[in-house]
């Protein structure tokens, strides 16, 4: 059984036309997302990348200067004492973060009256604008008028000024930062938590498990991809923590030292200093640590992630 | 349904084809009006950008209405865009790389230099001299130096703010003490101050909040202090006048004790305190009676008084906006008649009358003072002849950045006024030699 060669050239011819019609298809479908990733990411990132190596003014006149960004950088004591806030932060917010998340997601995952109405309680922050959470924080720590001094004065504790001490406000801070993140990693996890079968626990339960040793040695093995993406997330959002910070702590403040962190020395630089050069200068350092940090993990979760 | 979505799409389609052809004719027209806008009777759409809606929001529109009222060809799209966070500028600066920047807009000192270095503003000298505007005779002339660089007028002024004592009545009937005087020292004040102190009340006399151009630059001048050296490659804290000028100002926290401490000024502004009748005695701008009197607490129950002298001498901030017209606009010559209008008689006594602001013209500053004629607003014209304008400075941010971070430190009491301003002249060095 043999074909004609020109049919079968005409077969190929056919074959490749809807091979291109689908390719084409599935590029035009992935187009809406990729021009966006490439205006607003990748183009902006590569320029970044080459300003830190130029003096650039407000109106984008570059002159390349080698990398005297990157020398000032490492010799400016701002640089380091806003890294050593943004390690501090991340040290700090992302294992309490993610173990309190893990508590009220272990909770909200049983059988309790009302779980939605306490589901949707603790996602609410998540959807409340930053600049609104950092108001009311503001007020409840205000020195002088603030609830939580009012409510220490219950019990005989002094007045404190929580978020203008620097003994105190970076650490106010963590607690609205901790907060406020709770609600997205309760609910991934709460998910993850839903996803493992249930046959699992009737298994233990027969066996005679307690819901402690279920948790310990169902739920959390189980649950690792989950918490190993919770993880990656967390540090990642640690190390770009602007907002609420920006918003709680005004340049004035006697606090505003010991609560820089990188993104806010970036942003000052960038817009109000005109510093483009510096900034993108900081801006891709701190993208080489995020890039150092997790490269890390992805190599370590070989050791604890459990993926079947 | 698949009909559906495909005459869907088709419209879709259709609509941003339209809205293209339009953009393109939009393009076209506006170029090919340049060459001839101005005084014809060519249709020219000119964009006008501001930064205070809230307190001057119907100034900018009656200005508007006026003026295409009577240039009927001419149509201005007002562009409002917040001051607070540095907004305003960023947004100007992008949109000028852009080359879409608004064609007139307003300008402060503290920005006037980089945008002049940078070329993006355009001289107005000629269409002044066209209006019969004379900068220097119509205005102030600490207004007029501040927009002029090279012997060449970038910006129109606008308005100017002063800085007063306000004063709440009620505290000082309940204490008994008579009302300050214009006059007055800083003594006297303090004097003052410390009769109205009442702690266990939570209400001070006066605050002291880490505000230059309100408060401790007003004493620095009076002082016969400056900031920055007259060549601009210096700053001069460490300069005994100057700290002369500052130390009152932490005296009365640490010293005297009748101002709040930094920490609870930062939580609190001395203004929110102020409107809360927390305070018997504040420092206020001239761009604050709208906020002042929008306060239930307090409303009808101030007055102002001039600045007390310090040594024996007055001393005073000016600050003024003005219109500047963008380098790169494509209707340069509307947008330059445009912003000498509004530096005219006619438009300032408009500005004047809604009583927002100041108007600069010396022939327009008498309007502000009738909008509230219970209060003694004459003061903060009166200060005019002794007050000494802001810096223009390309680093000027960086500069009171530099400025808060070490004076803070002397506010609270943990490092000295004169470690302070050692450490901000050391620092300042290599800031200024970026200065142009």
């Amino acid at each position: 059984m043999s074909i004609p060669n020109g049919q079968a050239q005409g077969l190929v011819r056919q074959k490749n036309k809807a091979k291109y019609r689908g390719w084409l298809c599935a590029y035009l479908f992935i187009a809406p997302l990729m021009i966006g990733l490439i205006v607003f990411y990748i183009i902006p990132f590569i320029q970044s990348v080459l300003y830190s190596f130029t003096d650039i003014d407000s109106f984008n006149n570059a002159t390349f200067i080698g990398m005297a960004n990157y020398q000032k950088m490492f010799t400016d004591p701002d640089m380091w004492r806003s890294l050593g806030n943004t390690l501090l932060w991340v040290v700090i917010t992302v294992p309490i973060g993610i173990l309190l998340s893990l508590i009220v997601a272990a909770l909200l995952n049983t059988n309790i009256k009302g779980k939605s109405a306490y589901r949707t309680l603790y996602f609410l922050p998540v959807v409340t604008m930053p600049a609104a959470i950092a108001m009311v924080w503001k007020w409840i720590f205000n020195g002088q008028f603030g609830i939580l001094n009012q409510f220490l004065a219950l019990f005989g504790i002094p007045a404190h000024n929580w978020i203008t001490d620097p003994k105190y406000a970076f650490w106010m801070v963590m607690i609205v930062g901790i907060w406020s993140a709770m609600g997205y990693n309760m609910v991934i996890l709460l998910a993850g938590m839903q996803g493992i079968s249930g046959s699992y626990y009737e298994v233990a339960s027969i066996e005679g498990a307690n819901p402690f040793q279920q948790f310990f040695k169902v739920t959390l093995p189980l649950l690792t991809p989950t918490l190993f993406f919770v993880l990656l997330t967390s540090i990642i959002s640690g190390f770009q923590v602007f907002d609420i910070i920006y918003m709680m702590i005004g340049k004035g403040s006697p606090a505003y030292e010991s609560t820089q962190t990188i993104l806010m020395l970036y942003y000052r630089n960038a817009f109000d200093y005109s510093n483009k050069g510096y900034a993108s200068a900081v801006a891709v350092f701190l993208f080489l640590i995020i890039l150092v940090i997790t490269a890390v993990q992805m190599k370590l979760q070989k050791k604890w992630v459990n993926y079947d | 349904m698949k009909k559906a979505i495909k005459s869907v799409i088709a419209v879709a389609l259709a609509s941003t084809m339209a809205a293209t052809a339009l953009a393109g004719c939009g393009a076209g027209s506006s170029s090919g009006s340049a060459a001839s806008a101005g005084g014809s009777g060519e249709k020219v759409t000119l964009n006008l950008g501001y930064w205070d809606n809230e307190r001057q929001g119907d100034t900018m529109r009656k200005l508007v209405a006026a003026y295409t009222k009577e240039n009927p060809n001419v149509t201005i799209n007002l562009q409002y865009t917040p001051y607070k966070g540095g907004e305003y500028w960023t947004k100007l600066d992008a949109s000028m790389n852009g080359g879409t920047a608004p064609d007139v807009f307003w300008m402060n000192c503290l920005h006037a230099k980089k945008y002049v270095n940078g070329n993006m503003l355009e001289p107005l000298d000629d269409a002044l001299k066209a209006a019969n505007i004379d900068v220097t005779k119509d205005f102030p002339t600490a207004l007029s130096q501040i927009y002029t660089f090279n012997s060449k007028v970038y910006a129109v002024p606008k308005d100017f703010d002063t800085n007063a004592v306000w004063y709440n009545k009620e505290i000082f009937d309940a204490a008994k003490v008579p009302y300050p005087k214009d006059g007055w020292t800083w003594e006297d004040m303090v004097a003052t101050a410390k009769k109205l102190t009442n702690s266990s009340k939570g209400i001070y006399g006066i605050a002291s909040p880490l505000d230059f151009q309100t408060c401790y630059w007003n004493t620095i001048f009076a002082n016969g202090g400056s900031i920055v050296s007259s060549d601009s490659k210096s700053t001069l804290y460490s300069d005994a006048k100057t700290m002369g000028g500052i130390q009152p100002w932490i005296d009365l926290i640490l010293k005297d004790k009748v101002s709040p401490d930094i920490n609870t000024l930062t939580d609190n502004s001395a203004d929110s305190l102020f409107e809360s009748g927390k305070l018997a005695m504040c420092y206020g701008a001239s761009y604050m009676i709208a906020e002042y009197l929008s306060s239930d607490t307090i409303k009808g129950k101030v007055n102002l008084v001039s600045l007390p002298t310090l040594n024996g001498s007055k001393g005073n901030v000016i600050n003024g906006l003005g219109y500047a017209v963008y380098s790169k606009s494509k209707q340069k010559e509307a947008a330059k008649k445009l912003a000498a209008w509004l530096g005219s008689a006619e438009a300032q006594k408009i500005q004047g009358e809604v009583g927002a602001v100041i108007s600069a013209r010396n022939d327009a500053q008498q309007y502000f003072t009738k909008t509230q004629p219970s209060l003694n607003l004459q003061v903060y014209i009166d200060a005019v002849a002794d007050s000494k304008p802001l810096p223009t400075l390309t680093v000027s941010s960086e500069l009171f950045d530099n400025e808060s971070k070490y004076l803070k430190q002397a506010w609270a009491g943990t490092m000295t006024l004169k470690d302070a301003c050692a450490k901000l002249d050391a620092d300042n060095k290599t800031l200024l030699e970026k200065e142009k």
